[in-house]
Formats: C-alpha cells, structure tokens, sequence
C-alpha cells in the first residue's frame, strides 16, 4: 500500500526495474487508457484531482524511464526504493541483459517521433528503437514486407494507391501505438509534396 | 485424485445479478471435473439460489438445511449427483447466509463441515449480495472470484464490494478497538472524518496505533482476488480487465488477478434456455472455450501454489 507520491516511477507504470524500452511504452499507452476521464474502470474510484495527479505521475515516469540517461540516474537516485528482486508478485518477464543494451543502443532519439514529420524514416527510426523486426510487423499486421520497406523507404513509386496505402498505415502505426492518423496525413503530404515537383 | 490432499475453496461473488456468476461456477465447475478432479459445486446465492437450473437438476433434493436440523446426519447425504462425473452439488447455503443472526460461529461452523467435504475442488457461488454474511464467506476461502461484465453498473458494484470486503478483512486483522472504529466509520463514504480512501484510512490509523497500520499493509498485500470479465465484445473490453487490475492497484494497493475473460456468444442463453451447461452441449463455442481456459488456468495456478 503506497501512495502515489510514494510509488517510484516503475511502480507507476507497473514495469519491472528491468523493464525494456518497449514494455515501458506499452506501459505508459496501457496507462494513459486506464487513468482516463472517460475510462469505465476508474471513473467510480478517483476524483477529478486524483486523476490528474495520476496522469501527471504517469506523464512524467514515462519521460524519465524513455531518456536513457534521465533513467540511469533516477535509478541510482532512488536505488534504495527500486527492488531489484521482485518477488515474482506481479508477472513480470525478466529480459535478459544483451536485450536491454540492444534496445537501448537507439538513444540518438527520443522516442516520440516529435517534430519529425509522421512519415516512413520516423516510423523506421521508432520501430527500431523498440527493437521490433519487420518480421514481426508483417505477420502482426499481415502486411507483406516489401510493402513495409517500402513504407519506411518512402517509395511511393511502388507504394499502391492512397486508398490503399491508408489500410496499410493504419495497420502499422496500430502496432507501434502511434497516431494513425497524424502518419497518414503526413504521409498523403509526401503525395503532394511530389505533384508540385 | 480426492483423498488426503487439502481441498481448495474458490468462492465466486460481487458485482450484480446477471453477470454470470452462475454460470461461470457451473461450467468451470464441469470443465475441472473434466479434467479428473472431484468437484462439489454450492450454491449460495441469496437472491434466487438456481445453479440446479443450470445444471439441469430439479430442486426438490435434500439440502443443507437438512444436515444443519440434523435431519440428516452426514454433510455428504445432502449431496446431489448431477449427472455428470465426478461432479456434486449442495444447496440450501443461502438459508445460512441469508440468517440476520448468522453469527461467526455459525459461519465458521459451515465453513468446516463444508472443508469436511472429500473433494478436490470447491466452488461457492455467492450471488451479487453484499451483506457482512457474504463478505465473510468470500473472505474466508482460498480464492475468491469476481465476475463483472464489462458495463460501467457492474464494475461500480464490484467496486463496492471489493472495498466493502478489503475494510472488512483489514477490520478482522487490526487488534486495536479504535483501529477498528475508524474502518468502520470509514465504511461510511460520507463519513465525518472525511477518509475517502484506504491510504488516508491507513494515515487516520497510523497516528493512533503504529502496529496496526503495519498490520494493514501486510494484509493487503496478501490479498489477492481473482477477476473474470464476462460478455466481452470487443478487443477494447478485454482490455477493461487490464484497467480495473491496474485502478485497484492505485486505489487499493492490492494485486487483483485477472484470470481471464468469456466472450459474449448466443450459445450462452440457448443452453441456459435448455437447461444444459454450455461446455457439455456446445463445448466448440467460443465462450465455451474461454471458460475452459479460466478453468485450466485455475488448476494451474492451485497445482503451483501447493508445488505440486
């Protein structure tokens, strides 16, 4: 039983200390769902006040946990909260160590795409750095690969019709949790980026 | 595989009527059978006791009551065959609930006789009640169960019931009688000493008895019940599970297990409508294939739990 400001950033987010930069921002997306004014499961539960302190505590585990650097010296700040050895409570999956330096070898950007336009290179540079293989895209998506290079590539000479292209979008940025929306427009600019020319 | 080895008690309760707790005891309850265990099914619930309906079985068979007026003299001569294998049931526990006066020891004695029972696996369904009857039952079993169906009614009852049973266990475990008034005031959501959640229950508690308090938090963190999300249609309801195990968290400091959830599916009403438990007459349906899975996950984690 602790509250809020007590809970360190982990906790916030129900990750494991060892938490991989993709279960983080899986994470954080499931909160944000959760501690939600419209959300079914909390509604009852927290007041208007509450909720915001919530969100604000999310919000900001979240920008600590994603910044390599910001992380490491949270962690040796508040070393003497953070268990190391959880106690198998929750179902938490221990990710071996190779992994993490894998995932987290991606720091020349912050995960949020940001300023960057929504467009193919952010969606690679994003999809790296989650550590996620085409692969796993294509059979989560049932996109076929080449389509999804070419979506990274930003090869609209052999990208299908927009209509077409829309579906496609929509499918990947579902998987990366981004905002399908913002990618497509941001995509169909592209399109008329090249009518200009 | 009954015999010498402790059975396990999993009382199914909170929320409302018609979430389907009734039928989710009477198909978990057949699909452990299934799987080789012996399995007595109870019956509890105060607002219309009829697991018999769905298991097909006619209601006018001896009942708790007649072991409790020692009409009869065994706990076991009260029991219903159902047909299906290895599968009994008992009913007549609501009359014991229901009892204003049930006192403790009436309840603890129903407890033992029922732990008595030579059975692998017993499932208690305690219907939507709230009263301290039920609490305590829920309370005092190995494992208890909340079915809530995805609707903002339902989930705001089990709330009410989750918090109602969290305050009553904490009320069990404190030893002070001023540790004690205060959850009980705080019992009253409107309550003087403005407590509106259990951190500031645990403060009020903190400046008047330090032990207790400490008693408090090694409480909560042992208790764990179990969830079940009933008539999801959608990806997003499953995901409400999620939702409400991470609220409870923030809210109550406590791990919910979500054990899983059960599809929304026509299947569900025809078989009740015939009066046959769905994972005998459409066992391919989908919700039947959910409530297998919850099944097996429950005799998973109880084969765990006792490093079987």
């Amino acid at each position: 039983m602790k509250r809020i400001e007590e809970q360190t950033h982990y906790e916030i987010l129900e990750v494991s200390p060892n938490a991989t930069v993709k279960e983080i921002q899986q994470a954080y997306e499931h909160a944000r769902e959760t501690f939600h004014s419209d959300s079914l499961a909390v509604y009852s539960l927290f007041s208007e006040e509450e909720m915001q302190k919530i969100q604000a505590s999310v919000e900001e585990a979240y920008r600590v946990l994603m910044d390599e650097a910001l992380r490491r010296s949270y962690d040796q700040s508040h070393s003497h909260l953070i268990e190391r050895s959880p106690k198998g409570k929750q179902t938490e999956k221990l990710v071996p160590s190779s992994e993490i330096k894998g995932s987290l070898s991606f720091t020349g950007l912050s995960l949020e795409i940001g300023e960057m336009p929504y467009r193919g290179k952010s969606l690679k540079q994003l999809r790296e750095k989650l550590g996620i293989d085409l692969k796993a895209i294509s059979s989560e998506t049932k996109i076929n690969i080449k389509t999804l290079e070419w979506i990274e590539e930003e090869n609209l000479d052999f990208l299908p019709a927009p209509v077409y292209l829309k579906g496609f979008l929509k499918g990947y940025a579902r998987v990366l949790k981004v905002d399908s929306q913002k990618l497509i427009e941001g995509y169909l600019q592209l399109y008329e980026e090249r009518k200009k020319k | 595989m009954a015999g010498n080895q402790q059975r396990v008690i999993w009382t199914i309760g909170g929320g409302k009527g018609g979430s389907g707790k009734s039928f989710i005891t009477t198909n978990i309850g057949i699909c452990l059978s299934h799987l080789g265990a012996q399995v007595i099914l109870i019956d509890a619930d105060l607002g219309g006791a009829n697991l018999h309906t769905f298991l097909g079985v006619l209601p006018s068979a001896p009942t708790l009551s007649d072991f409790i007026k020692k009409r009869v003299s065994h706990l076991k001569d009260v029991l219903i065959q159902t047909g299906v294998p290895n599968l009994q049931l008992l009913t007549g526990a609501q009359d014991l609930l229901d009892a204003a006066d049930a006192k403790s020891v009436q309840k603890r004695k129903l407890l033992r006789s029922i732990q008595s029972l030579e059975s692998d696996y017993i499932l208690v369904d305690l219907g939507g009640g709230n009263t301290l009857s039920v609490l305590d039952f829920f309370l005092m079993s190995d494992g208890g169960i909340l079915v809530v169906t995805p609707e903002p009614t339902s989930i705001e009852n089990t709330y009410r019931f989750l918090k109602s049973a969290f305050y009553r266990r904490l009320r069990q475990t404190v030893s002070s009688n001023s540790a004690k008034a205060l959850i009980d005031e705080a019992m009253d959501g409107k309550n003087e000493a403005g407590i509106r959640n259990p951190y500031e229950l645990l403060k009020e508690v903190r400046r008047i008895n330090e032990d207790d308090a400490r008693t408090m938090v090694e409480e909560a963190e042992t208790f764990h019940p179990n969830l079940i999300l009933n008539q999801v249609r959608s990806k997003k309801d499953i995901e409400i599970g999620f939702s409400i195990r991470s609220a409870c968290q923030k809210y109550f400091g406590i791990h919910l297990h979500y054990l899983g959830y059960v599809v929304y599916d026509q299947d569900v009403g025809n078989s009740i409508r015939k009066r046959k438990p769905l994972v005998l007459e459409n066992s391919r349906s989908k919700a039947a294939q959910c409530v297998t899975e919850i099944a097996s996950r429950l005799a998973n984690s109880h084969r765990m739990r006792k490093g079987m």
